[in-house]
């Protein structure tokens, strides 16, 4: 499947950057990642908190869903969480906006790369891959919940 | 809190509090090395530079560290002659910076110091960072003859031999890695292990028995106590330590060295991830 068209144009950005502005545009993706922390007031369909194995801190995962079935997410992040990892955050929720958890479940990880580049993702670095993970799990959970509910009430 | 001075070598330590106030100190280099690539990035010491253990320390196409004009190019780059004192520290309770320390010991550049409490301590006193990178004079470092591989890293064979010969291992790994039960540190993903448990005879000291809650090290009779009392070595014991890529044996080598005064210490850099890989190596599991 090709990219959602918020994600492609990220991924579009990134893959015309020298290395030095690919680094500084992470920077600022990171600098950002507070803001996709849940505002005071939203209410979600799902939420997801938890410390795994995967990560050096908690990461929580919450999941709204528009009238239309477009995913929103907020993340937040412990403070050991790496700076990729808080870039991604922020890309992931921009990038993601409005797309359905089922298409969600489609996208292919090897856009991190082409964000990232090949000098950052490396050994110590692969937790990058890890939000995009749990965005998926996320998704896939609450198809399962839509599923289980459609069931029940047909039954 | 100042540091202890019944350390072997307590000069190998600043506090931050040293540090804070001798920032623009000349013939002092401050480096930050962290295992988060853009930590650095988002904010360092007023004056720090940033060497990054992958890009700047190893070779990119072999598994080995770069060569001596390379890292005369490194420190030549940042501003650092063999007279400077390179004070560094970082993220991970100073376990790169006691990786990027022993590299610079590999080349023979003799004033090193480690910044006791690393970054998280700098950071939780709310002392100043800043975006700013520092630009040095570019200085002529001498390239150094050779790598002192020799005297403080050791390899597989090197490994082999110490435990065939039932001399010192040190696995600083975490409990479970040692057990076999797992393939990789807690809170990280795995990376590339066949095999799980521990070079036949090494004794299980995790690197954390050396530091304290907030990542400076633990006094030098608490040190004696876990490493001489109770695990029996001596000073002049030949000893190798090892981890899973040798950041983690970097940090006991440190301590083992610098805190203890143990001169014949080697960090083997190849540690887990070529042990735990290697064709027919000897391996050891525990309950």
């Amino acid at each position: 499947m090709s990219y959602p068209a918020k994600l492609s144009a990220i991924i579009e950005l990134f893959s015309g950057l020298p290395d030095a502005e690919k680094r500084e545009t992470l920077i600022a993706y990171a600098d950002q990642a507070k803001s996709q922390e849940p505002r005071e007031g939203e209410s979600f369909d799902l939420e997801d908190v938890r410390k795994d194995e995967e990560c050096t801190d908690t990461v929580a995962i919450y999941l709204r869903l528009d009238e239309q079935g477009g995913a929103h997410f907020r993340i937040s992040l412990g403070p050991q969480v790496q700076t990729l990892t808080r870039a991604m955050s922020s890309i992931l929720c921009k990038g993601l906006e409005g797309i359905s958890p089922a298409d969600i479940l489609e996208i292919p990880a090897d856009f991190v790369p082409k964000i990232v580049g090949a000098e950052l993702v490396r050994l110590r670095s692969q937790t990058v891959y890890y939000l995009l993970t749990r965005i998926k799990s996320v998704s896939k959970v609450w198809l399962q919940r839509q599923r289980n509910e459609t069931q029940d009430n047909n039954g | 809190m100042s540091i202890d001075s019944n350390y072997a070598h307590p000069d190998a330590l600043v506090t931050t509090s040293w540090m804070a106030d001798h920032l623009k100190d000349p013939g002092i280099r401050i480096i930050e090395s962290n295992e988060d690539i853009l930590l650095y990035d988002m904010g360092h010491v007023p004056g720090a530079v940033h060497i990054d253990w992958q890009r700047d320390l190893q070779d990119h196409t072999i598994r080995d560290y770069i060569q001596p004009e390379a890292f005369a190019a490194l420190c030549s780059k940042n501003g650092i002659t063999p007279e400077t004192t390179c004070i560094f520290y970082g993220d991970k309770s100073n376990w790169w910076s006691c990786y990027a320390l022993w590299v610079f010991r590999l080349f023979g550049h003799e004033k090193v110091k480690i910044m006791d409490g690393g970054r998280d301590k700098w950071i939780e006193e709310g002392r100043p960072l800043t975006r700013e990178v520092p630009h040095y004079e570019k200085t002529a470092y001498p390239v150094p003859s050779k790598r002192r591989d020799a005297e403080i890293r050791a390899f597989y064979d090197d490994a082999l031999a110490q435990s065939r010969g039932n001399l010192p291992l040190i696995d600083v790994r975490s409990p479970g890695e040692f057990k076999g039960l797992v393939t990789h540190m807690p809170e990280y993903p795995q990376e590339g292990v066949l095999r799980g448990g521990h070079i036949p005879g090494a004794h299980g000291i995790p690197w954390k028995q050396a530091v304290n809650n907030d990542a400076t090290f633990k006094t030098a009779e608490e040190l004696r106590k876990i490493y001489q009392t109770d695990l029996g070595l001596k000073p002049d014991d030949q000893i190798i330590a090892y981890c899973r890529i040798g950041e983690r044996s970097s940090h006991t080598w440190f301590v083992l060295n610098y805190l203890l005064g143990f001169d014949k210490v080697r960090n083997y850099d190849g540690s887990w991830t070529e042990w735990g890989n290697r064709v027919g190596a000897p391996i050891e599991k525990s309950l």
